[in-house]
């Protein structure tokens, strides 16, 4: 690493700045801070949540871009120990001269397809399946804010497991893939890859919520089950995104469970039947044993009352 | 529109500003793990003007997402990298790379001059992404037969083997490999990393409109010195005859003390053909199936056992 890049890198971070302030400051691109990230894992409501920020008025959703996946599967499990290394491309010791080119593909990414919430909009970037670059991505963009969506994690598994069955909304796109898939092949090593995977992902989105500086709030999927209006609320008052309390109210019932047509719901369809507990319903109590040993640290963080079920089943 | 804000970034700058690094002193080395590559690129970075930049991964950490995990997403708009915006993320990967190299390499950046091996077997699935962001680059496609590459892992995956040694430094200790459990399944996996990494550099190499050079590790080994000009030579890089000489001498197979070759260590055996005496017949044909349409095309004379 040169002093050249470090000063420079320093000074820019210092003033809030990206190593390339001038051309930030004159382009007519997303602004950093409009950006809202909600990371998490798959099938933990964030679709949902993204509709309903997307109803609002200028707001944008960009729909999994995998950025994060994309810089966090490589760096944190795929390269072992080479990561404090000096030849390793996002090698530790250089890290200033990668997280300038990873924000510019955030931002010039976002300039090129939302060109509709350039200035003075906001930008939703939906990333559940990018959660495990979510450390890198918020300190590559400190300014941005972000959501810490969470949910019961036998409920994702079992969300996950009815995707992957067989004739299913997933496992049709899965077929035109060629992939056959774990849950059918073995239900049990599924739910142990599932949880394991749901482990990976809200642990880089806790590490990524604790050490972001900026606006950031975190939310339970069961809350926002509950009460989404209210919920929705304080996402936008923690934010700190002004919002139009009827504009939000005519999103939230636009995008409710009751509004989804029948034959859109239901068993092997995208949405299935966001009832938090259903687990109790879906998976056996081996599945139940499986999850709660793998994710029992993250259960006894968010969802103390019940993070263990043995017995009482 | 992406045609404008391509433009607007580069007006800008932002992809240019690249600490000096120039992209056609970039030479690249693809192929795929044990082609020869760290024994190239030694003897190419002993040489004055040239450095060595060992294994960065950047063309993995592209070429994995674009080409693997997420290979179905690359007509979907909102995918990183996605076709609609090749042109936005190829700036941001040539930038990643000029970036990063002249932070690393200084000297190579302030100068001007001299020029930069990159090393990158294991990111040889990237290549075609990497040669298409910096064309200017130049371009060594080393490969070697299939089976020799295949017999070569297998040993280096046995228990106890230099592969063992490398992750216990890393502070790791080796889990039990298919190598030993089940060596043929090993062998298919191998045979078809080949495919990926070999096949995905010689898309890049064909399509590749600069400077590049395909060599055979087996002509390597016949005869290095020959070898090495006639890389210079393709490559129209500058390189001193004594200095060439010199560093081929060093980096010869009979200048490595005994007791660090053998079985089981990072320099093996070098004898093209040996997966004669290492694989079995079984394994031969495996192998041979899964990549004998590369073998055929780049040894068309001894493509089957």
């Amino acid at each position: 690493m040169t002093l050249r890049f470090k000063r420079a890198w320093r000074r820019a971070v210092g003033k809030g700045e990206s190593l390339r302030p001038r051309a930030r400051r004159s382009s007519r691109g997303v602004r950093p801070e409009n950006i809202v990230w909600i990371f998490g894992t798959g099938r933990s409501g964030s679709t949902w949540l993204g509709s309903m920020m997307e109803g609002l008025e200028g707001c944008a959703m960009w729909n999994e871009p995998l950025v994060g996946n994309l810089f966090g599967n490589f760096h944190y499990f795929r390269v072992g120990g080479r990561k404090t290394g000096r030849q390793y491309i996002l090698g530790e010791p250089y890290k200033e001269t990668w997280l300038g080119p990873m924000r510019d593909l955030v931002l010039g990414g976002a300039a090129a397809r939302f060109p509709e919430v350039a200035e003075d909009g906001y930008l939703i970037i939906k990333e559940p399946n990018g959660s495990i670059g979510a450390p890198l991505l918020m300190e590559a963009l400190p300014e941005s804010r972000m959501i810490f969506l969470i949910r019961d994690p036998r409920d994702v598994v079992a969300s996950s497991m009815d995707a992957r069955s067989e004739g299913s909304w997933l496992s049709e796109r899965r077929e035109a893939q060629r992939s056959a898939s774990k849950q059918t092949r073995n239900p049990n090593v599924y739910v142990r890859m599932r949880a394991n995977s749901y482990v990976q992902q809200i642990e880089k989105t806790w590490q990524a919520y604790r050490a972001h500086g900026g606006r950031k709030v975190m939310v339970r999927y069961e809350d926002l089950r509950a009460d989404t209006l209210q919920t929705m609320k304080r996402i936008y008052s923690s934010l700190e995104i002004p919002v139009q309390e009827t504009d939000l109210a005519r999103s939230v019932e636009k995008n409710s469970w009751e509004n989804i047509p029948e034959e859109e719901k239901g068993e092997g369809k995208k949405r299935r039947k966001a009832k938090p507990g259903g687990w109790r319903e879906d998976l056996t109590a081996r599945q139940v044993e499986i999850v709660e040993d793998i994710t029992a640290p993250l259960l006894n963080e968010f969802y103390p009352h019940t993070a263990a079920t043995r017995g009482a089943l | 529109m992406i045609r404008d804000a391509w433009r607007k970034v580069r007006g800008r700058g932002m992809l240019e500003e690249t600490g000096g690094m120039r992209p056609e002193n970039l030479v690249w080395v693809f192929g795929t793990a044990r082609t020869g590559s760290s024994w190239l690129s030694a003897i190419m970075g002993e040489v004055g003007g040239y450095s060595r930049w060992h294994e960065p991964l950047v063309g993995h950490l592209f070429g994995n997402l674009y080409y693997e995990r997420a290979g179905h997403r690359s007509e979907d708009a909102h995918f990183i990298l996605g076709a609609r915006y090749r042109e936005l993320w190829l700036g941001t990967i040539r930038r990643f790379v000029l970036d990063s190299a002249a932070a690393r390499f200084p000297g190579i950046a302030a100068k001007g001059r001299g020029y930069l091996i990159i090393k990158e077997p294991q990111g040889s699935m990237g290549a075609p992404l990497l040669m298409e962001a910096l064309p200017e680059s130049r371009m060594i496609l080393l490969v070697r037969d299939p089976r020799d590459v295949v017999a070569s892992n297998l040993d280096a995956h046995k228990g106890g083997t230099w592969t063992a040694d490398l992750m216990r430094k890393g502070g790791k200790e080796k889990p039990p490999s298919l190598a030993e459990s089940r060596p043929d399944a090993f062998v298919k996996g191998q045979a078809r990393r080949y495919v990926r990494d070999v096949g995905n550099a010689k898309k890049a190499y064909d399509a590749h409109g600069g400077f590049k050079v395909l060599v055979r590790y087996e002509d390597l080994r016949a005869d290095t010195l020959q070898t090495m000009k006639r890389i210079y030579s393709e490559l129209e890089m500058p390189v001193e005859g004594a200095d060439l000489a010199r560093s081929v001498e060093k980096h010869s197979w009979e200048k490595i003390p005994s007791e660090q070759k053998g079985e089981g260590k990072f320099h093996r055996k070098a004898k093209p053909g040996g997966w004669r005496e290492d694989l079995t017949a079984r394994q031969a044909e495996i192998v041979e199936g899964v990549a004998g349409s590369l073998l055929r095309e780049l040894y068309p004379v001894r493509s089957t056992a």
